[in-house]
């Protein structure tokens, strides 16, 4: 999973006896330490005084004696760029680690302990901010007179009350989260809460802060000193470089390119480093990611498959393939996906997460997440005014138009998918004002009819409020009134009932059952992990597990006669079929074992055969396909069911 | 079980959120109140109730992490309401929590070494040669491989990483556990292992449980009693069969109603609106508005917890009513 240093060759390790360096942070480890390096290293080696004159020599170019040639006063600028550094640097690392210490533990101890020490960290930090950082420099320069430590309390200063912001908002979030709370559960220190378990969850954004401030600091020194309250002259600094050199810099540009130069090289190499180092410190880093190059689609030839659907099908999807690219190899997500939609029926699509079943979903939407594709099959859609849509060959702006008109979607967490800053009737009517021109009151009338469709009470109301105001319930109503304002033939509905109380959702449930019934019902494609739920509103389900549909049929055939093992296992582990047992009498709920196989790691043959109590032989060798039993309607993907392995 | 006296006792526990925007005292939103109840040692209470009911609120009150404004808690017979942290330090030891998000209940940069470890560690338990045992031991009592201690948390299916919080709460070998919707975020499948895997650790160690879901039919095969929470205060308690099969609160035969279920629905409870506010609560039973049953005296007073059965009690006025033709 994670690319650790262990998946650097071993023959390198072996040759060379040198700590393991994660090869992303060679490249910024040798520039940083080139940056630190050389201005103490190469100054001795060249013996030359940075601020010996020779007048008759100034602006000299390049030489062998000079490699970067004289400055205006006929000084060696290889010379004055590298002690100069010594002066930059020491100034920019040394005020980026104080403030980043002070500030880090003003947030740190702020967001843990809040009430007063958080009120005293903001505001201290709040109140350095406010003044302008130049003439902060200026108080401090004109109290302590010019020099590099003077400097350095500036920058530290100047830098603090950003981590110590960054730190506190930071630290305030991951207070909050559940490992942070069984710490404390656990009864571990204050100390040990804060420096054990919350700063390394926050160490990113730090180090990322550090840099930049580090960057900063260099350029600000520079600014001082060039403004004559930094470094003395004649000692160089590359702030001093810079001050010298601008007065000649038509003459002269080299003069001012040189320091430029140092600078940006350093803040490169910082930048990188901590940039890299976050992603390599944190243990999740750096797994996955996002192909650049995602495996092209087939395009389907539209004259070899008819653009036709059956009178009464909203939505019919033929042997669908989804198709993701890890490291190279291609796999499979999903895997010959065969479902029909009905108008005025629900087709339930069941499964755990994982099983690819909000993929297709997504697929029909044409939504899928960057780095997955349809590699082949069809998606056919009813159109609104009845014409066979055919998704697979649409691109961009032909999905776009698809989505809300021909094929609407509510989701599991309508508040997600709300905008927080717009009244919901607005919502609720932009969608009719995006497709048919409407005038303000009759898309308000409008509006206020399909609230009072989904069953919203007071809608006049309800019209004018904000999805805040409204409970989780009500949302969901909202959502369903925005799906169906455009008169789609299909209703994609993704989990829309799990975050919601059982009471609540048992009246979503009631609603979307009315929904079927009613005149003009779109057919609805119902996504879900929960049978029970799927028992009552379904009229054909399709059990998907590891990419796959398993079984298939009428909703009453599926749940009451389930031929797959894995179906039957769904079935069994939910506690409302046992009430019969209790966990106080030794009971156990039949439960699967072990859990669903990751895409990568699909065995061959059945996917479901390790967690299968009757797996034979022939379920290793051979992948069984959906085939029908007991009826030509009722389908089902196991050696047992057919009979291959009586 | 063996019922000597209880090991949680809580007593008019009130508490609330709020209570001032910065600069003025306002009124606080009451999240629970004058709660009263108990548990034995060994025993699984289950607690139920929709969003917004103080569930979880009372499950972080009775292990101190929020402080109540009012009420008392007691301990295995000790009062820990007025102790300071430091003065709850060793008493961690006991209780534990297991939290619902099997994502953000563990510290992504931890191996699961550490996080076991670290659980050890502010304990002093097994600091020598036997940490490595222990670990295995607490390992293989989920059901995890010893392989995986040194891997990290995004390693782990999320069934796994619950049992890696099981084991983090079992490792200090608690006698109270707090399973706040624990097994809610997982999978049909995997949910059934995690419940038997609780009701295992029950039995071998004794542990006792209060086991917070929304799920009814999960809440009434583990626990011995059911506690019905409604905006705060509770509705009902009774041993978990009987609040199941036939409730006493027209609250609960509402839930019980409206669960999702593979056999068709029998008489279903329909529920008028929301759950109120907690800041504006209605008078009298707070239940009163969404209630099919409700009467004028409902909206008068707080209708006590009482008992109407030996071990059944419900916080009802109304003795009346038939559940079975109530639909």
């Amino acid at each position: 999973m994670t690319m650790t240093s262990a998946s650097v060759s071993p023959a390198s390790s072996s040759r060379l006896q040198l700590p393991r360096i994660h090869p992303r942070l060679r490249l910024p480890l040798i520039l940083v330490a080139v940056v630190l390096v050389a201005p103490f290293a190469v100054p001795p080696l060249l013996g030359i005084d940075p601020n010996a004159m020779s007048v008759m020599e100034r602006f000299a170019g390049p030489s062998l004696n000079h490699p970067l040639g004289l400055d205006e006063f006929g000084r060696d600028r290889l010379a004055r760029v590298l002690i100069g550094a010594q002066a930059s640097l020491r100034v920019a690392v040394i005020s980026a680690l104080i403030s980043c210490t002070i500030g880090s533990l003003i947030g740190l101890f702020g967001a843990y302990f809040r009430g007063f020490a958080g009120f005293l960290s903001t505001k201290t930090a709040d109140v350095v901010l406010c003044f302008p950082p130049i003439l902060l420099a200026l108080l401090v320069v004109t109290l302590m007179g010019p020099g590099t430590k003077t400097l350095i309390w500036v920058l530290s200063i100047i830098y603090f009350p950003a981590f110590a912001r960054i730190v506190y908002l930071e630290a305030s979030r991951v207070s909050q989260l559940d490992y942070v709370i069984a710490a404390e559960a656990l009864g571990a220190r204050p100390r040990r809460v804060m420096f054990r378990t919350i700063l390394p969850n926050i160490s990113g954004p730090i180090i990322v802060q550090f840099s930049l401030t580090t960057a900063a600091a260099i350029i600000t020194e520079s600014g001082l000193s060039y403004l004559g309250l930094g470094v003395v002259p004649p000692d160089p600094s590359w702030g001093q470089m810079i001050r010298g050199a601008r007065a000649y810099m038509e003459q002269d540009p080299l003069g001012i390119v040189i320091p430029c130069v140092a600078i940006s090289l350093t803040i490169y190499g910082v930048n990188l480093l901590t940039d890299r180092l976050r992603d390599v410190l944190d243990p999740k880093g750096l797994s996955g990611g996002i192909p650049i190059l995602s495996p092209r689609r087939r395009k389907t030839p539209a004259a070899t498959v008819p653009a036709t659907l059956e009178a009464d099908t909203v939505l019919r999807i033929d042997n669908l393939d989804v198709t993701t690219n890890r490291n190279g190899v291609a796999i499979k997500l999903i895997e010959d996906v065969n479902l029909r939609v009905r108008r005025g029926r629900c087709t339930a699509l069941v499964g755990e997460s994982g099983s690819g079943k909000s993929l297709t979903a997504s697929s029909v939407m044409g939504l899928l997440p960057r780095g997955v594709t349809v590699t082949s099959g069809d998606i056919m859609l009813r159109g609104q005014h009845g014409q066979a849509i055919q998704v697979t060959t649409l691109s961009g702006e032909g999905l776009e138009a698809i989505r809300g008109r021909d094929a609407a979607m509510i989701f599991q967490e309508p508040m997600t998918a709300l905008n927080p800053v717009y009244k919901v009737g607005d919502q609720l009517i932009e969608a009719a004002k995006v497709h048919r021109p409407v005038s303000a009151n009759q898309a308000r009338d409008e509006g206020i009819a399909f609230l009072k469709r989904v069953g919203v009470n007071d809608p006049e109301r309800r019209f004018d409020s904000f999805p805040h105001m409204l409970s989780g319930g009500l949302r969901q109503r909202v959502m369903i009134a925005m799906a169906l304002s455009m008169e789609p033939g299909l209703l994609l509905a993704d989990e829309p009932t799990t975050a919601l109380d059982v009471t609540v959702q048992a009246e979503i449930i009631d609603l979307l059952i009315a929904l079927k019934a009613s005149a003009g019902a779109p057919g609805i494609l119902f996504i879900s992990h929960d049978l029970g739920v799927v028992a009552q509103l379904a009229d054909e389900i399709a059990v998907m597990y590891a990419g796959r549909v398993v079984e298939q049929g009428p909703a009453a055939t599926v749940l009451g006669n389930a031929r797959h093992p894995y179906t039957r296992a769904l079935l069994q582990s939910m506690p409302a079929a046992h009430e019969e047992l209790h966990a106080s009498r030794s009971d156990t709920l039949p439960s699967i074992g072990g859990t669903p196989p990751l895409p990568h790691e699909r065995p061959a043959g059945c996917a479901f055969r390790d967690r299968c109590p009757h797996a034979v032989p022939v379920c290793a060798d051979e992948r069984p396909d959906l085939t029908a039993v007991d009826g030509p309607a009722h389908l089902a993907a196991c050696h047992l069911a057919t009979g291959r392995a009586a | 079980m063996i019922e000597q006296h209880n090991l949680l006792e809580v007593e008019k526990l009130s508490l609330g959120f709020g209570g001032s925007n910065g600069l003025f005292r306002t009124k606080p939103a009451m999240v629970l109140r004058d709660v009263n109840f108990t548990i034995g040692q060994g025993e699984i209470v289950g607690l139920v109730g929709e969003s917004g009911s103080g569930k979880s609120t009372i499950g972080k009150a009775v292990l101190k992490l929020l402080k109540a404004q009012e009420g008392r808690v007691r301990f295995d017979g000790m009062d820990i309401s007025d102790l300071s942290e430091r003065q709850m330090r060793p008493l961690r030891r006991e209780m534990q929590i297991i939290f619902q998000d099997p994502y953000s209940s563990l510290d992504p940069r931890q191996t699961v070494r550490n996080i076991l470890s670290d659980a050890l560690d502010i304990h002093h338990l097994h600091m020598g040669s036997s940490r490595e045992a222990r670990l295995v031991e607490l390992l293989d009592m989920v059901g995890l491989r010893r392989e995986f201690l040194d891997r990290y948390p995004h390693e782990f299916s999320g069934g796994q990483r619950q049992r890696i919080g099981i084991a983090r709460a079992m490792s200090v070998e608690p006698r109270l556990i707090v399973a706040d919707e624990a097994v809610s975020a997982l999978d049909v499948s995997i949910q059934a292992q995690v419940i038997n895997l609780i009701a295992r650790l029950r039995e071998q160690t004794g542990v006792s449980v209060l086991f917070i879901s929304h799920d009814l039919s999960v809440v009434r095969f583990i626990s011995d009693r059911i506690i019905v929470l409604y905006l705060g205060k509770i509705m009902e308690v009774g041993p978990a069969d009987l609040v199941h099969h036939a409730p006493l609160h027209p609250y609960s035969k509402a839930l019980v109603s409206a669960e999702p279920r593979l056999d068709q629905k029998s008489s279903r409870i329909r529920l008028r609106g929301d759950i109120p506010s907690p800041l504006r609560p209605p008078s009298g039973c707070v239940f009163r508005t969404r209630c099919p049953f409700a009467l004028p005296a409902c909206a008068e007073r707080v209708p006590e917890l009482r008992e109407v059965a030996p071990g059944r009690s419900k916080a009802c006025i109304r003795d009346d009513i038939d559940m079975e033709t109530a639909s």
